[in-house]
């Protein structure tokens, strides 16, 4: 079969998959949005407070913390994935809590993936903020707690972003989770591994019918972004879309 | 012209030699064995042997699109139905390894006095459901896979979807160390197994229990691309590797590759019979005869006819 | 900063007058404790502001203050006004309703649904006013709250400010470079020059009979710089 058969063949047998509610697919995808929704949300929830006590507060070192954070915002997954397998392995440090091979070593590695992403985001939207607004909170008698978590709402927009953006990298990340999941079927088998199997054995179009199930996973998050973007003034695409007089003051 | 000009372009510190390119198996290459021939073909013929590790299924897939030179592979079934779909002209089973069970060192199973590999895969099933063993399969539909299925099917168990069979989806080099892991056991081929075993040691707690059944042998095919379908490959140069591959040196050099002071291969040009597989007199026939237009020998146990 | 003597009383209104980097803002940062002193010190109502960061929190809840730029967050007029009263911990109804008194106040009733960002300047810097208002503060502190607004604005500002002054006794203090404004509003006015309190007094003192030649050179509109 030449090539673009194959992605119509594709389209074809994705739409199929999906009505037809084939359980091994429902399986699969389930798995893929656990593993990389929980990821992101605990990578997020020690990440953006991370990030907001780097930006908020001065100390020696900042500019090394801050570099640090953002060289790991580029982990390469598979290198994640080979240092969390040579810890989990029954071999090494930490094989006596026997994760190797489970959906939780997946989720742990994502995580470390996601984390740094938070973080460096944090620091770069709370940074950004209007020093004269850290100044309002202030004199109207904010504690530092109400202090963050008020610049932290400020900055919602970019923090949501970040965390789009961690979930994204995470539910098409295979290299990883392929390491220190072990691709087993119902049990840490993801779209992403599944479709490396599906190329394997050559089942092409099978493979690019779950890639389309990924990508519309992907742009469904993205759209809530958008969505809630252009509820904020923040963004030039949201002055452009609701008409909101750009500012004057 | 295009191609030795991107290749050119591409590989700027090779020389106008040909490259080859073998569609061919993950156990293959992780056996190790194409790096041993590689030295000796690119002397003999000048060229550049190079190979795609691959899937079994995907290794098909990819010759039929005619983006490799050549196949090498081992599922007859598929084989066979490559050349009937005339994608293939030549095919001749060129050498064979074996496969062996390999599992936890306290043999929950105790498959180790089993009588045949059949019997080794019941009393692996019969242990799983009363929950003292696991099993770990490739699960890719790959040649070692399918084989894995024959022997299934020959003892009338279907072990898919039990709880104590799980199925990898990966390479053998991955199956092995996730049944390590697990402690459970796998089938495996002796190439990759004893490379992997000498590579880690005692960090891989498995061993062979079982091994030397007729059902465990492992014949590989070459195939030879059909010129007429995929005028864009190296023919010339593919048909030289099978050449190669059937001739005494090519057979000898199989023969003589070790893994850790094992022998993993067998040389099987002209021997179809031999281990069990049907003739391929016509066509070791046709290999005789061009390998001597070429100036070259074939193998001593062949040259009788 | 230097010789800083000044003594703010209840229950009126100050200006801080002076050319721009003379230190107004500074002189507003440190009665609202968002800065501290190298030397002196500072007493609110009596009590000596140099104790801990908690205390001075404590203290700080007591004042109010609105920036020359309205620094609003990205939301509501609403949530913007309601800030300091959440920080206070005031529950949800006495919030609702000392919210939109307070809009109503500064006119802008009807205005708490609408996003901040899309007010007018004027607008704008009333939602502040009515952000710092709404703390019923003793101490109302206005870093030139007008210096960027139109005629019209400017006059509604102020008018609020001594509304508030009369009607509820809020103190005030307001640095402007608004002479007029100063004029029109102050009980008493400061003038500060390169960090120095020059001189102070009642404002038609001040005005017309300046103790100091500098007064008098900055007030006859010859920039002293």
């Amino acid at each position: 079969m030449a090539g673009w058969e194959e992605v119509f063949y594709g389209l074809v047998k994705a739409v199929e998959l999906i009505f037809s509610g084939d359980p091994d697919v429902v399986q699969i995808t389930i798995l893929s949005l656990r593993v990389s929704g929980l990821a992101t949300l605990i990578g997020g929830a020690l990440g953006i407070p991370l990030g907001a006590l780097v930006a908020l507060r001065t100390f020696r070192g900042k500019t090394l913390v801050v570099s640090v954070i953002n060289t790991l915002m580029g982990l390469p997954p598979v290198l994640v994935g080979l240092v969390y397998y040579i810890l989990l392995s029954s071999t090494g440090p930490l094989g006596f809590l026997r994760l190797l091979y489970t959906p939780e070593a997946m989720i742990l590695a994502q995580l470390t993936m996601v984390l740094p992403i938070a973080a460096g985001v944090t620091i770069s939207s709370v940074s950004t903020i209007d020093p004269k607004l850290r100044e309002v909170a202030v004199s109207l008698g904010a504690n530092p707690l109400q202090e963050t978590a008020i610049l932290l709402w400020e900055a919602r927009v970019g923090l949501l972003t970040a965390l789009v953006v961690g979930f994204g990298a995470a539910i098409s990340e295979v290299g990883a989770i392929m390491i220190v999941g072990g691709n087993l079927l119902g049990y840490t088998r993801a779209l992403t591994t599944a479709i490396v199997l599906l190329t394997n054995q050559g089942e092409f179009v099978e493979a690019i019918a779950l890639g389309i199930i990924l990508l519309t996973l992907a742009f469904l998050v993205n759209a809530i972004l958008t969505l809630l973007q252009m509820r904020s003034r923040s963004s030039l695409f949201a002055q452009i879309y609701t008409r909101e007089p750009r500012l004057k003051w | 012209m295009t191609a030795s000009i991107v290749f050119f372009i591409t590989n700027p510190t090779s020389t106008t030699r040909s490259r080859l390119v073998i569609a061919t198996t993950t156990s293959t290459v992780d056996s190790g064995l194409l790096d041993y021939l590689k030295p000796y073909f690119d002397k003999r013929f000048d060229a550049d042997m190079t190979w795609l590790y691959l899937g079994t299924g995907q290794a098909i897939a990819v010759a039929s699109r005619g983006d490799a030179d050549i196949l090498l592979v081992h599922d007859r079934a598929r084989e066979d139905a490559f050349v009937a779909s005339g994608n293939g002209t030549h095919r001749a089973t060129v050498m064979y390894n074996d496969f062996v069970i390999i599992g936890p060192v306290n043999d929950p199973a105790n498959i180790r006095g089993a009588g045949g590999a059949v019997e080794a895969f019941k009393r692996i099933a019969e242990a799983g459901e009363s929950g003292k063993a696991c099993f770990v399969s490739r699960g890719d539909n790959s040649g070692t896979h399918a084989r894995e299925m024959k022997i299934w099917s020959a003892a009338g168990l279907d072990p898919r979807g039990r709880g104590w069979y799980m199925e990898a989806g990966q390479g053998m080099s991955s199956t092995i160390r996730i049944s390590s892991e697990k402690q459970a056991y796998t089938l495996s081929d002796r190439g990759t197994w004893v490379k992997l075993k000498s590579a880690l040691g005692e960090a891989l707690r498995l061993q062979i229990l079982f091994e030397g059944d007729k059902m465990l042998l492992n014949p590989y095919g070459l195939i030879l691309l059909n010129p007429v379908k995929y005028p864009k490959i190296n023919s010339e140069l593919a048909e030289k590797f099978f050449l190669f591959m059937v001739s005494k040196e090519g057979q000898r050099l199989i023969e003589s590759y070790r893994v850790a002071g094992e022998q993993i291969f067998f040389p099987a040009f002209g021997k179809a019979e031999d281990i069990g597989l049907p003739s391929e007199e016509e066509e070791v026939r046709y290999w005789i005869k061009r390998l001597s237009e070429n100036g070259l020998e074939p193998p001593p146990w062949v040259k009788q006819r | 900063m230097k010789n800083i003597c000044l003594d703010v009383r209840r229950g009126e209104i100050l200006s801080i007058i002076g050319p721009s980097g003379a230190g107004k803002t500074t002189l507003l940062k440190l009665m609202n404790l968002l800065l501290h002193p190298d030397r002196g010190k500072i007493f609110f109502d009596g009590v000596d502001t140099d104790v801990d960061e908690k205390r001075r929190r404590l203290l700080r809840r007591e004042m109010g203050m609105v920036f020359q730029h309205p620094a609003l967050f990205d939301t509501t007029v609403f949530n913007n006004v309601a800030l300091g009263l959440r920080i206070r911990g005031y529950p949800a109804e006495e919030i609702r309703k000392r919210v939109e008194g307070a809009l109503s106040y500064v006119g802008l009733r009807g205005f708490a649904k609408r996003k901040a960002f899309s007010l007018s300047a004027g607008e704008a810097q009333r939602v502040s006013l009515a952000r710092a208002l709404v703390l019923e503060p003793k101490l109302l502190l206005l870093d030139e709250p007008t210096a960027n607004l139109d005629p019209a604005n400017v006059l509604q500002i102020e008018e609020t400010v001594r509304r508030v002054n009369l009607e509820k006794g809020v103190t005030v203090v307001i640095a402007t470079h608004n002479l007029l404004q100063a004029k029109r509003l102050s009980d008493r006015v400061a003038f500060l020059w390169m960090g120095e309190l020059v001189e102070v007094g009642e404002t038609r003192e001040v005005f017309e009979n300046p103790r100091s030649e500098r007064t008098a050179l900055y007030l006859s509109g010859k920039v002293v710089y």
